[in-house]
């Protein structure tokens, strides 16, 4: 049941993240989707995976989601050469205490952004595996507890591009979301030029404050998880995810954990819009970026060009939203 | 093949299967080859030109061309130009034949023989139609319409084929028509994309709106559709005698109507009767030789139809027995009556098939070539095994009964098992029929009185005309039908007088057969198709079934029933005691008073039969029940199209009548809602998708209550306050939905009818008036009563 001290933290939560989408948008202009999705993984305390061709600003938002967060962020440049030791950490024997001593990796901060996380080699991909999903570390057998929040924020080109692996479907699972930039409309571009166009020093990124601090962040995700989610959208969100998993056009359907990442986007996305409880629209705004990474199209469908979202999209058009209506009418007509 | 080319030859096939139903008509059924195959390559024709493709009328225009040209080639190809190019002589030729034609059709019966102008007709028909259906259904793609030309011609030929048709022609041009909208159709659909078949995985249901098996379930429940309406177009006519089109059944066991090879005549089914009426050719059927002295009532008969249902005149069925050498003595015939013994040889063309043998009444005995078997009670000849008249040569001796009129006068009532055979109306008969019987019979002293009256009333008295353009119709409305029109031909006065005898309690029945035919040179007589006839039969005890002729200007009038100045009649009975029957009817016109009725029923008096006012049957006052009957149909068929718009108007008052849709709550604005204000903010979003699908939004299960009011705001072109409103609702609903504790919205029901109103002023016309009276969502109550009809199935078949 929501208090009223819930009602207002739910309302700091809105100011809170209202902040941090001004400062976004003050680094990324004209994607305010992309943004707001941004903010919506950060709060349901998932990882965002946001693919794009090169040079459309996947690592500027990265940077400066992390950046607007007074937190601890850590870079990883995924590179074929890179190692899992590189990522998790390793254990280097002290002479001088004649024992080994953990020296951890890369991932062990507030914001991991991954950059270019199809660059490394699969096996590396998967030194990320147990932080994204248990937010700790195991190595040599000692397990190291990741600090609060603890995001993962990679960037990708698509599969496509040369150098590149495919993400494995464990790790793809554990993305919450997926976003794609897009390109920025002419007249966002004309504007970065203005700002932009005539050093390559003066980024934007350098005047970006932080806005708001971790604790307040893990208070947020608190205020997130009271959200109301009522029976009727509970059961929508299994539906969609069920249909996922028999439409002709997939060969892979996506897993309870993606029910369990789309009711808590969705109660995000809810809290940002300052609602108490969870709509139905929240479930189908988010159920693109939130089931399509995860779907394998079939053969047939990647000829004829229909991919994941596609498919998704079509589900969403197929599923009808449970009505409990009917039922409560009847009841209350019985009364 | 593609959709196209399917839809060619789906209309092609319909026209085919419609034209089938002209096979009848004509005694050989090459011509529809022939057809077949003009049509085919004047499709071909229609192909090629879309292909190119060419204007849609120059495409019409191709085909009519190449039915032009395939005409000449195959009706005209001497008078053609290089033996293809249709010149003026072609066209005269064509006209020619079609006028020959036209000819035909008038002259023959059917079955008609295939002549040049007959076969031009039905070709060309064909072709004509099949351009229009190809036209209309393929090359301007609408399929429904293309049925008005294909029922133009099943009409044709089921108009020309009259009672003769059965139910297989109907289902041949009804399936070829719904063959052709299952092609369309499908075509439709697959200019949308791939059409899918219901075999593959399906996505989950978890609604019944998106199972998987549903689209597969549309169509076979489209084919049920088909199938069941044509099931009920073939059944419920054969369930309701009395919609029966004025058909005459056949007359008796054994109707084969045309069997036979071509070039035959038989006058058993009473539809032939008119037929063989309306030709202009009067063809020999029989020539015969008799020992009579006066051939003038040598009535033929070849069956009796003594069984009166409503429908029609029928023969009951009764057993068969072998024919006997000497036939028994005629039912009621008693010693005193005078009757002289008649030798009749009959000899019936080769072009008379009948499996009736006509006979003159009472046969004593009868020398047939053939199998032939006997019926007693009507005392006919029936062929055993598809024995017919057919260019066979027979002798008869029959009785030739001349009763006088006091012998009828005076006779007994009939013994009680024909009286109650004999007299029996069925119940639909009209009160009109008995009511003018016992006008017309006002004063009469006895049954033979009566019958004389009814007689004369017929063929002189009562203003009747002979037509036999007129359509037949036989059932019970028919009679009275007749009465009031006053014009027919012998079986409506036959038919009539039967009946109208009966109501008096006189024993009737219809022969049927010939009267007597044209006296030749050679001392035979001819008997024509024109000389078809019936009449009705009476009883009286003592003298049996007695002939009268009620109709005008057709056979002769029985001695026994002319009124002759009797001199030597004995006192208080005979003739003498007769009402003068020149002035039966006491209403008749005084002028043909002295006309006796025989030379009148001849035409022979000069004064024109002024018809009888006041007396037709017509002024008879149809009974309460009729009125109250009518009353209610009347109503129920004002009252069904307006049951979606009640019905919609009472849920909408049920729906928006709720404490909780009513404006200004008393609860605080923080209050929960109880169940009962949620049920009616639900019942207010329920109105509010109906109301847009009345005005042509259609419920989208896909959407949350939210984007449904999106939805509605953008196809209802709604703006300012009427958009407000409907975000309202649906932020209501969503609380009531969604939210753990729902907050009262106050004003539902206002927001509704704001809605509602920015709908309808949106909307055109056309849009406005069917919400009103045709609204969409009524479609609800059907769905309702079928959840009902399962549920109900379910539970009994648990049960």
């Amino acid at each position: 049941m929501t208090t009223y001290d819930e009602r207002a933290s739910l309302s700091s939560l809105t100011a809170t993240a209202e902040r941090i989408r001004g400062a976004v948008e003050g680094v990324i202009e004209g994607k305010p989707e992309v943004v707001r999705l941004s903010l919506t993984v950060l709060l349901a305390e998932g990882h965002l995976l946001i693919e794009d061709v090169p040079g459309v600003g996947k690592t500027m938002l990265a940077k400066a989601l992390a950046r607007s967060i007074d937190c601890s962020v850590r870079r990883i440049q995924f590179t074929p050469d890179l190692l899992p030791s590189d990522i998790t950490g390793v254990s280097v024997f002290d002479q001088q205490r004649r024992d080994f001593e953990f020296k951890p990796g890369a991932v062990f901060a507030q914001i991991v952004i991954g950059d270019e996380i199809n660059r490394a080699s699969p096996k590396t991909q998967s030194a990320l595996l147990e932080s994204m999903e248990e937010r700790q570390v195991t190595v040599d057998g000692h397990t190291y507890e990741l600090p609060r929040p603890f995001m993962v924020v990679a960037t990708q080109n698509p599969v496509e591009m040369e150098g590149t692996y495919p993400l494995p479907e464990a790790q793809r699972d554990r993305f919450m979301a997926r976003v794609s930039m897009g390109y920025p409309s002419p007249e966002a571009e004309l504007r970065m030029l203005d700002a932009h166009g005539c050093s390559e020093q003066a980024s934007p990124l350098d005047d970006l404050q932080p806005v708001a601090h971790a604790h307040e962040i893990v208070k947020l995700v608190e205020a997130v998880r009271t959200v109301h989610v009522a029976d009727a959208v509970r059961r929508y969100a299994v539906d969609l995810v069920t249909a996922t998993r028999h439409h002709p056009d997939l060969r892979l359907g996506a897993s309870p954990r993606a029910t369990l990442h789309l009711v808590r986007a969705a109660r995000a996305a809810a809290a940002l819009a300052g609602r108490e409880f969870v709509l139905p629209d929240d479930v189908q705004a988010l159920a693109p970026a939130v089931l399509a990474h995860r779907l394998l199209p079939t053969a047939q469908a990647q000829l004829g060009r229909r991919g994941a979202e596609h498919a998704v999209l079509d589900i969403l058009q197929r599923t009808p939203v449970p009505d409990p209506s009917a039922q409560a009418w009847r009841q209350a007509r019985r009364l | 093949m593609t959709g196209q080319a399917r839809l060619t030859v789906s209309a092609a096939v319909a026209t085919l299967a419609a034209s089938c139903a002209m096979l009848p008509l004509v005694d050989k059924s090459v011509w529809i080859l022939q057809a077949a195959f003009l049509l085919a390559l004047q499709s071909t024709a229609g192909v090629l030109a879309r292909r190119v493709p060419l204007a849609r009328p120059l495409t019409v225009a191709v085909q009519a061309l190449t039915g032009l040209l395939l005409l000449t080639v195959a009706f005209a190809g001497e008078q053609a130009v290089a033996g293809l190019l249709p010149g003026p002589e072609v066209f005269h030729e064509f006209g020619q034949l079609v006028q020959e034609g036209a000819e035909d059709v008038g002259r023959y019966a059917i079955p008609a023989p295939a002549t040049a102008g007959i076969r031009l007709l039905l070709v060309g028909g064909v072709l004509v139609v099949g351009l229009a259906v190809d036209a209309v259904a393929v090359t301007y793609r609408s399929a429904a319409p293309a049925g008005l030309p294909l029922l133009a011609l099943y009409s044709v030929a089921a108009g020309l084929g009259q009672g003769s048709y059965g139910p297989l022609w109907f289902l041949a041009a009804a399936s070829g028509y719904l063959l052709l909208l299952l092609a369309e159709g499908r075509e439709r659909l697959a200019r949308w994309g791939r059409v899918l078949s219901g075999g593959r995985t399906a996505p989950p249901a978890p609604g019944p709106a998106t199972a998987g098996g549903g689209r597969l379930a549309r169509v076979r429940t489209g084919r049920r559709i088909g199938a069941l309406a044509l099931g009920i177009a073939l059944a419920v006519p054969a369930a309701l005698p009395s919609m029966q089109g004025g058909l005459f059944e056949p007359a008796g066991r054994g109707a084969a109507p045309g069997s036979g090879p071509g070039g035959t005549t038989s006058v058993k089914p009473l539809v032939a009767l008119q037929d063989s009426l309306n030709q202009p050719e009067n063809r020999e059927l029989l020539r015969l030789r008799s020992s009579a002295e006066n051939t003038r009532d040598l009535y033929l008969r070849i069956v009796a139809l003594d069984r009166f249902d409503g429908a029609a005149w029928q023969t009951t069925e009764r057993p068969l027995t072998e024919l006997p050498a000497v036939l028994p003595a005629p039912a009621g015939l008693a010693a005193g009556v005078r009757t002289s013994r008649v030798d009749t040889t009959l000899t019936a063309s080769d072009g008379y098939a009948q499996n009736y043998l006509p006979l003159p009444y009472p046969a004593e005995e009868v020398r047939a070539e053939g199998r032939w078997r006997y019926e007693q009670e009507g005392r006919a000849l029936v062929g055993e095994r598809g024995q017919t008249t057919r260019g066979i040569r027979y002798q008869v001796s029959s009785l030739q009964v001349e009763p006088s009129a006091a012998q009828l006068a005076g006779a007994p009532a009939p013994p009680e098992e024909i009286l109650r055979a004999y007299t029996r109306v069925p119940s639909s008969l009209p009160p009109v029929v008995a009511q003018t019987a016992r006008k017309v019979t006002a004063g009469s002293a006895n049954a033979y009185q009566q019958a004389v009256m009814l007689q004369d009333w017929f063929s002189v008295g009562g203003g009747f005309q002979y037509d036999t353009q007129v359509a037949s119709g036989t059932g019970a409305e028919a009679v009275a039908r007749f009465l009031a029109a006053k014009r027919g031909f012998c079986i409506h006065f036959s038919f009539s007088m039967a009946a109208m005898a009966r109501t008096l309690g006189i024993p009737a029945r219809v022969a049927v057969g010939f009267m007597p035919g044209t006296p030749m040179a050679d001392g035979s007589v001819s008997v024509g198709s024109k000389d078809a006839h019936a009449w009705p039969e009476l009883y009286f005890e003592g003298i049996g079934w007695t002939r009268f002729e009620p109709t005008p200007s057709r056979g002769t009038t029985p001695e026994y029933t002319v009124a002759e100045p009797s001199p030597g009649a004995e006192p208080g009975g005979g003739p003498a005691q007769l009402p003068d029957r020149t002035a039966v009817p006491p209403s008749a016109p005084k002028g043909t008073d002295a006309c006796p009725p025989a030379q009148k029923k001849l035409g022979e008096c000069r004064s024109p039969a002024a018809p009888v006012e006041g007396s037709g049957p017509a002024s008879g006052s149809p009974s309460a029940g009729t009125v109250a009957g009518v009353a209610v149909a009347a109503l129920a068929v004002l009252g069904l199209p307006l049951l979606p718009m009640l019905w919609r108007r009472r849920v909408r008052a049920r729906r928006l009548g709720g404490p909780g849709t009513a404006p200004a709550a008393a609860a605080p604005a923080d209050a929960p809602v109880d169940a009962l204000a949620a049920g009616h903010t639900l019942a207010a979003w329920r109105e509010l998708t109906d109301s847009a699908w009345d005005y042509g939004i259609p419920p989208d299960d896909s959407r949350s209550p939210r984007g449904a009011a999106a939805r509605i705001v953008t196809a209802g072109a709604l703006q300012g306050a009427a958009a407000e409103s409907a975000g309202r609702v649906a932020a209501a609903v969503e609380q009531v939905l969604y939210a753990p504790r729902p907050r009262p919205v106050p004003g539902l029901a206002e927001d509704v009818e704001c809605v509602r109103a920015g709908l309808h002023a949106a909307a055109g016309r056309g849009a406005r008036l069917r919400a009103v009276l045709l609204p969409r969502s009524s479609a609800r109550l059907l769905w309702g009563l079928a959840r009902l009809r399962s549920f109900s199935r379910r539970r009994s078949a648990a049960a």
